[in-house]
Parts: C-alpha cells; sequence; structure tokens
C-alpha cells in the first residue's frame, strides 16, 4: 500500500482496532504517514460470513470518504 | 571508519544514569529498551570492549530490523550484546545470528510481528561452538549455560531494541512463548550417528554456521519404551502430526531434536538421516477428517483449493511440504527424551557461515580479534 500511495494512487489498508498501532508505526516506517487505516473492530479472523460484512459496513463508508477527500 | 568515540557524540547516543545497577535497570526499563529482567549497563567502555571481535565500520548498518526497520550497526548490536551478558567472543556470533535472520526466505517482517508464538532459534554447528563452549549436552534448550542464555539474548534484545519488537505495537504473539528470552542451541555432532546439519546443507566439516529457524518453543517426545528405529520414529509422528500446529497449514521447516540415546536406536539398524525424513514425511500426517469442520471448509477446500476442493476425508495431510524439509538434528544429554520444533509455517531455515571479510572460513574465534 505504501508503493501504491507513493505512486499517487489512493490506497488504504483495513486494520482492525487492536493492530492499530502497528498499522499507524508502520505507515511511518513505509514514509507514509498519512496512509488511511480503515478501523474495524477486532477480530477480523475467524469470522462467519454475516461478521465479515458487518465489518465490510464498518470500512466502506471510511473508504468512500477516503476516495471523496483524496479526488478533491 | 569512524571511531566510538565520534559515533557516541551523535544526539541521542549517550543518556546519562546514575552510576547503580538498580538506577540502570530501571532506566532502561522505563525506556523500553529491556527483556524485562536485569542488564549489564552498557557503558561506552563495555560496549567498546565487545567490539574488539569486529573489523566492521562500527556505525555501518550491517542489516535493518523489522517492523521498524531500525539499523543494525555493529555499535547498537553491540549495546545490546552488553546488556545481554556476552562476552567479546560472542559478538561475531550475534551479528552472524542477525544476518541469517535478515535474509528474505526468513521473513524476519514476519516472525517479528505475527500472532504466532515464535522466536529465532538458534542451531549453531563447528569447532567455534565448541570452543566457545556453546552447550549441547544436558539441559541444552534450558537454563544455566552461559554463551547459550547471553548469545540468543542478544539477539532477542536486538530485535526489540532496534527493530522495536515491542508486545502489542511491533510484536502481536497472542502469548509469545519463554524461548523469547533466549532460544540458542549447538548440535551435539560427536554423539550424532549422523553427518552434522551443516555438512549436510553442504558446507565443510570446518565450518561454523549458524541455522536459524522461526520456531515454537520445545515439544518434548518422550519415549522409553521403543527398541527399534519405527518404535521411535513412530512416537515422533504422533507428537508431530497436531491439528493446531502452523506446519499444517504453511508446511514450512520443523525441527526435530533427537536425544543422542533416541538418534542411536534410530540409526541402530543403518537408517540415514534421508531415510528419517522420508520416513517421518510419510507418517507423521493427519487425516483431513481431523481438522475442525469450518478448518476443513476454509483452510483446506477454500484456500487450497488446487489440493484439497474434493479430496476425501482420510486424505493424509503432510506436516512440511517435501521430504527433505523436515531438519533433523541431534542435540542434549543422557535420557530417553527427544524435542520437536513447530515452525511459524511461512518462514525458511537460514543457514551461514562465519567468514573472515574476504571469504574464508574462521576456524578460530580468536581471528577475529582486532585488538
Amino acid at each position: 500500500m505504501a508503493q501504491l500511495t507513493k505512486r499517487g494512487l489512493i490506497a488504504a489498508v483495513v486494520c482492525s482496532d487492536q493492530f492499530m498501532k502497528l498499522g499507524t508505526a508502520q505507515a511511518k516506517v513505509f514514509g507514509v504517514p498519512d496512509l488511511p487505516l480503515l478501523r474495524i473492530p477486532h477480530p477480523l479472523g475467524g469470522l462467519g460470513m454475516e461478521k465479515v460484512r458487518e465489518r465490510a459496513d464498518v470500512a466502506l463508508p471510511q473508504l468512500f470518504k477516503v476516495i471523496r477527500e483524496q479526488r478533491k | 571508519m569512524k571511531e566510538l568515540a565520534d559515533l557516541l557524540k551523535r544526539p541521542g547516543a549517550l543518556v546519562e544514569c546514575d552510576d547503580d545497577p538498580e538506577a540502570v535497570f530501571e532506566l532502561l526499563v522505563e525506556k523500553g529498551w529491556s527483556d524485562g529482567l536485569p542488564v549489564i549497563p552498557p557503558t561506552p567502555e563495555r560496549v567498546g570492549r565487545m567490539l574488539a571481535y569486529c573489523d566492521r565500520d562500527p556505525g555501518e548498518p550491517v542489516v535493518k530490523i523489522p517492523p521498524r526497520y531500525g539499523a543494525a550497526t555493529p555499535l547498537r548490536v553491540a549495546a545490546n550484546a552488553v546488556m545481554a551478558g556476552c562476552r567479546p567472543e560472542h559478538f561475531p556470533l550475534v551479528l552472524l545470528a542477525l544476518e541469517a535472520m535478515a535474509e528474505e526466505p526468513y521473513n524476519l517482517y514476519g516472525t517479528q510481528a505475527t500472532t504466532h508464538p515464535c522466536t529465532p532459534l538458534l542451531i549453531f554447528n563447528g569447532p567455534i561452538a565448541r570452543e566457545l563452549n556453546i552447550n549441547c549436552g544436558h539441559n541444552v534448550m534450558g537454563n544455566y549455560f552461559r554463551p547459550n542464555a547471553v548469545i540468543g539474548r542478544a539477539v532477542r534484545l536486538a530485535l526489540v531494541n532496534i527493530g522495536a519488537a515491542i508486545p502489542g505495537t511491533g510484536d502481536m504473539a497472542t502469548h509469545g512463548t519463554p524461548a523469547k528470552f533466549t532460544y540458542c542451541i549447538s548440535e551435539n555432532e560427536a554423539q550424532s550417528p549422523w553427518e552434522p546439519l551443516h555438512v549436510e546443507l553442504g558446507f565443510p566439516q570446518e565450518a561454523t554456521t549458524v541455522t536459524v529457524v522461526a520456531g515454537e518453543g520445545p515439544h518434548n517426545i518422550n519415549d522409553h519404551e521403543s527398541l527399534t528405529p519405527e518404535g521411535i520414529l513412530t512416537m515422533c509422528a504422533g507428537t508431530i502430526a497436531t491439528t493446531g500446529s502452523n506446519n499444517a497449514y504453511y508446511r514450512g521447516q520443523p525441527v526435530l531434536a533427537f536425544g543422542p540415546e533416541h538418534a542411536a536406536t534410530v540409526a541402530s539398524r543403518g537408517m540415514t538421516k534421508r531415510e528419517v525424513k522420508q520416513w517421518l514425511y510419510e507418517h507423521a500426517t493427519i487425516p483431513l477428517s481431523k481438522f475442525s469442520k469450518e478448518g476443513i471448509e476454509r483452510r483446506f477446500r477454500r484456500k487450497q483449493a488446487d489440493e484439497f476442493a474434493d479430496a476425501a476425508l482420510d486424505t493424509p495431510i503432510h506436516m512440511w511440504k517435501t521430504p527433505e524439509d523436515l531438519i533433523v538434528i541431534v542435540t542434549g544429554g543422557a535420557g530417553k527424551h527427544s524435542a520437536y520444533i513447530p515452525t511459524f509455517g511461512n518462514t525458511r531455515a537460514v543457514t551461514r557461515a562465519l567468514k573472515h571479510r574476504d571469504g574464508r572460513s574462521v576456524k578460530s574465534i580468536q581471528e577475529l580479534k582486532t585488538r
């Protein structure tokens, strides 16, 4: 994602609550401190499809917001 | 080459503290530069002495350690080696292990940041392992022996302090493992019926090597009854083939560390290491039916559809991809026990030889003393 961002593409990373610190730190390490992190409730692993859809419902509005803001 | 005194003038290179071990320990814990146990204070004098066995520029990175991708310069690694309790003679092996881990197949980023309880197991082979008395006998994976304790600990401190493998931020292990304090052994070459690991891998007998494996802690294999190779190997296969192991999904290169007595029984009828690996590849398997329904559907039928989409429930799941992927060593003291070390799975073991900068093998650690 860092490489895509550096090439000027709109990119974001889905990140669960518990992994936000790692995601934030890694974005800085890879030179893209403003890389959007789409925050979803933990966990993402070990979920049935219904819960996966719930996570998508949380992530998608954040993604649309990122796209709208970066297109301006 | 920059001198140590110049490097220490850089901002942040030096911190001041009362000349008292407790005060130093408190400061390091407060800054997060610790494994939670007391350390030797890394004063400039001690770090300088540690660098006596290093002919590199102390300020030039040897490797970068993820997830921070911090520059592991000899200076920084030496400070960690002092903290761990290393003697200067141990320092080249600490650097060697870090270089091996930084090779791409090891997947240092993944092994540092994962939720899985893996940590680098350092397996030393060759004459310098003996010269430095790295234990390969009783309690080889336990406490008491300084070289094993401090070399492994120095590597772990570097992974935390330079690489930022900080629990909850850069090291996301759910439970971790006590092996994260130190995990350093050597092979008991004298009591092995087979060629040592480094020779098997094509290194000369006189080479000293480290093999780094992203392993779990050791799982014991107790067998006081079997009298035949097949008997011992049957017990090993039962310990290896477990559904919760990463190796059941990602394969990789787990380690079977035979105790010398088990090894002698297994080799008693002429079985070679290659034949041991083949036998275990065929017998250390789990029928697909032993996994949960969801595991069968999601992990096997969907994620590995090429192989398992329509596989019968009695299909054997192998614990590594090809027979030779199992790493077999002999280590430990007397007794009817062996140890099995599952791995992160998505990682390959890396072996590196200790060499002079011109490529010659190092025959004695004293050859590396620069002053």
